[in-house]
């Protein structure tokens, strides 16, 4: 930080890159970064990287900024270095069902590209600029995480720009690789905090034929808890089972929303979503245009907050506690919304109202520790962040993570302390 | 490694919870990749990575190993189905570690730890998914008169967009191994393939008739259809005793595991086919087809001076051509001691510098499986080389899968 901001815009090492100061724009949680860099190759960010990590700059990696409220508040940032220069398509092997790519291309660039051999990378995070980097950093999972699990499940090559300047791979361009340590896994859920992910290599799928989703509604939260048990303990396979739970406002009570979407060969769609009707005991078939238009509402829905949006683990299971939490928690001060995977055992849940009383349900939440195993802050206005950890109280694995984070990141300056490591 | 402390954990062999509503059973390493099955069987579930080995196999070594099986073009492997794991750290700490698939945040270190070889941590309890059995499962075998034939059935399944539950195959050597190990009824043929489709009743419905057109535009001189649970069971039966069937073909052999990019399959059998010849030694070939994941065996008569030899060149050499063809040295087997000298074929020296310093991280002074995986120099006391039976298997007391 003692080096002054022109100083730093003279490096040698920024000379003929594209880069700017920090505007209000790029703030995160407030802070404003000093410099925002642009590089355009991979060994242009391992270059900034091993600079960074000489003259103790922080760095935070932005992709589609579409994450930036998840994590703590920043420490002072020195350096935004945004991705989004490193965005081209490098292989689509469409007869291997993999495809290579930079990290800074949109998932949707990227599928808009493999859809012409009809194959897509099944990862639907909110945020229509979600990039590929940002989708591997944290994990992150829309509705088709029931079906196709998250980015790592997908990820079988990763390449890594590292903070002493090097660029390497792990993994491969093969699906079935068991050579070494599998550091797509670490990187995954990593936020930038060990390497910076410069370009990742994934395994495809067909798109599907066909799509149609159910949509039921009910009053009850343990009808609504019954009908995603059946479906899940049922041979159906939905691509996604997910449960919205708000209040209504109208009759002062909970309202529940279940969607079940069948992606498959036409007539299996078809068949099984009138199984699905039978066993949930109703439900509306949506398809074509209309069922687009669902998903896309309900996933801007999802992430869009201006309260807290916190992140919940649960063991499928424990699905009517969780929702008798959720509606415990709203009948205090302010208004909750769950939109939960129901079938996996996670979900976002919107916390609206004074921000003391956001905290104080995030810790509420927290204390129940039975019922919840995680409760992360995936957005939070930065006075939130402030009282409560974005991350909750530290396990096991952090003492690991701990050790990984001081070898890869000596000088720490990798995610300005927003975690998680 | 001379003066080393081997931990047997065979003793760990409890399975600790069956929970049905989560979906998930607990287990100690030392309990068999399909107990976990056996014991979810009655309630519909069952436990995906299916190793051929998966007898006697344990859940200890599968996850060290992060093993595969036929099903894992669709159903993934070890790392996709290990929800969490309970480890001593080389520190002397057990921690319990929550993989992301559990809802963990921060670097996924189970999925680190899966695959890893034992050279992280010693896992002591691990906690799996289990599935729901498809309601509809179907098998067909066809015959083909070339694997190149079989090849194109395999590429033109997969274009139509089908993503079959398996795709094996197997050429005339293994054929002929499998029909006098355990007699499966398989047809000669220059290649047979195995193609399964599982799934809800309208989806297998609907593509099986697919795939089975496909097998027969392709060339398939002969198809038979699994009408039965019994008739699939024997068609698999012929499948996974391949390695050990060798025995009656051979005197020894060695099994390679590399992978190649699907596509790249039929060139890489044909460079099989050359250095066949060109080393006179016979190769049967059993792989996931569907993965591009190969499983030469090399024959070989250690009683013939010099085979055993040529049978480990030959080995190294194939998996030049698996990097050459952008593959993978290897696909399920690991990396062990065996191919520690391969690996800067596929990886450059800061790639395995980055690797080591997560290992020396995690393990600064190597205790945990000391020099597996990394390339070093050979120690002395080491035997590398091509398979030796176990005295147990010499009298008939084990089998090699």
């Amino acid at each position: 930080m003692s080096v002054p901001t022109e100083t730093l815009l003279q490096a040698p090492i920024l000379a003929g890159a594209l880069v700017r100061s920090g505007k209000d724009a790029d703030r995160i949680d407030g802070v404003r970064p000093r410099l925002v860099v642009e590089p355009r190759t991979a060994e242009e960010v391992a270059a900034l990287l091993a600079w960074a990590s000489r003259e103790r700059l922080t760095l935070v990696l932005r992709g589609g900024g579409t994450k930036l409220g998840w994590g703590r508040v920043p420490a002072p940032i020195d350096l935004l270095v945004s991705m989004r220069g490193l965005n081209r398509m490098l292989a689509h092997e469409h007869a291997d069902l993999t495809a290579t790519v930079e990290a800074g291309a949109t998932l949707e660039e990227l599928n808009a590209s493999l859809g012409r051999h009809r194959q897509w990378l099944p990862l639907d995070p909110a945020g229509d600029e979600a990039t590929v980097g940002g989708a591997i950093a944290t994990n992150d999972t829309g509705p088709l995480r029931h079906r196709y699990g998250t980015p790592r499940d997908l990820l079988i090559g990763v390449r890594l720009a590292t903070t002493d300047g090097r660029l390497v791979k792990a993994g491969g361009n093969v699906v079935k690789n068991v050579a070494v340590y599998d550091l797509g896994k670490l990187v995954s859920g990593s936020f930038g905090s060990l390497a910076a992910i410069v370009g990742a290599t994934f395994k495809l799928l067909p798109v599907p034929a066909s799509s149609q989703t159910l949509s039921a509604t009910f009053q009850d939260r343990d009808r609504a808890a019954a009908a995603v048990a059946r479906l899940t303990e049922s041979q159906l396979e939905p691509a996604a089972v997910e449960l919205q739970a708000a209040h209504d406002r109208g009759r002062g009570t909970m309202a529940y929303r279940l969607l079940a979407r069948f992606a498959t060969s036409p007539a299996a769609a078809a068949a099984q979503v009138e199984q699905a009707r039978a066993l949930v005991g109703g439900g509306e078939a949506i398809m074509g245009d209309a069922e687009v238009a669902l998903w896309r509402r309900y996933q801007r829905r999802a992430s869009a907050s201006a309260g807290t949006v916190l992140r919940m683990s649960w063991l499928p299971a424990a699905l009517p506690q969780v929702l008798a939490l959720v509606e415990e928690v709203g009948r205090t001060d302010g208004s909750v919304e769950l939109v939960a995977r129901a079938g996996v055992g996670t979900g976002l849940l919107r916390v609206d109202g004074a921000s003391d009383w956001q905290a104080a349900t995030v810790e509420r939440v927290r204390a129940r520790a039975e019922i919840v195993t995680y409760a992360t802050i995936q957005d939070a206005p930065p006075e939130v962040k402030t009282k409560v950890d974005a991350w909750g109280p530290p396990g096991a694995a952090d003492t690991v993570a701990s050790a990984i984070k001081r070898a890869l990141d000596p000088a720490g300056i990798l995610n300005a302390g927003r975690g998680p490591v | 490694m001379p003066g080393g402390v081997v931990i047997g954990l065979s003793r760990l062999n409890r399975v600790l919870d069956i929970d049905i509503p989560n979906r998930r059973v607990t287990v100690e390493p030392g309990v068999t990749n399909l107990e976990i099955t056996r014991r979810v069987a009655p309630y519909g579930y069952y436990y995906a990575p299916d190793p051929s080995s998966q007898q006697v196999c344990s859940i200890g070594g599968n996850v060290a190993e992060n093993s595969g099986g036929a099903h894992c073009l669709k159903y993934g492997f070890t790392t996709h189905h290990v929800l969490a794991l309970d480890a001593v750290m080389p520190d002397g700490e057990l921690v319990h570690l929550d993989s992301a698939i559990a809802g963990a945040t921060g670097p996924d270190l189970v999925g680190l730890i899966v695959g890893s070889e034992g050279t992280l941590a010693v896992v002591t309890r691990a906690v799996v998914r289990i599935l729901r059995r498809p309601e509809s499962v179907r098998t067909l075998l066809a015959a083909f008169d070339s694997i190149s034939g079989a090849g194109a059935a395999v590429s033109e399944v997969i274009a139509a967009g089908i993503i079959p539950a398996a795709v094996e195959m197997m050429d005339a050597l293994a054929i002929k191994a499998a029909e006098a190990a355990v007699r499966p009824g398989f047809p000669a043929a220059d290649a047979v393939l195995i193609v399964e489709l599982d799934g809800p009743e309208p989806e297998v419905a609907e593509l099986f008739p697919l795939a089975e057109r496909i097998c027969r535009r392709t060339g398939a001189a002969s198809i038979e259809i699994a009408a039965s649970d019994e008739q699939r069971a024997r068609i698999w039966k012929g499948r996974k005793a391949a390695f050990a069937a060798m025995g009656h073909v051979s005197p020894n052999y060695y099994v390679q595991d590399g992978v190649v990019p699907r596509t790249k399959l039929p060139d890489v059998l044909a460079r099989i086919r050359q250095l066949e010849a060109r080393c006179g030694l016979r190769i049967a070939n059993v792989f996931h087809a569907g993965d591009g994941n190969l499983h030469p065996l090399i024959c070989y008569d250690e009683k013939v001076p010099g085979q055993a030899d040529r049978a480990v060149e030959a080995a190294g050499e194939i998996l030049s051509y698996c990097v050459e063809a952008g593959g993978s040295i290897t696909g399920e087997h690991g990396v062990g001691m065996d191919k520690r000298e391969f690996m800067p074929k596929m990886f450059t020296d800061d790639d395995l510098d980055m690797m080591e310093r997560v290992r020396d991280a995690i393990d600064p002074r190597h205790l945990c499986n000391p020099g597996k995986v990394f390339p070093t120099p050979r120690l002395c006391g080491e035997v590398p080389g091509p398979y030796r039976e176990h005295p147990t298997e010499r009298a008939g007391l084990a089998e090699r899968f």
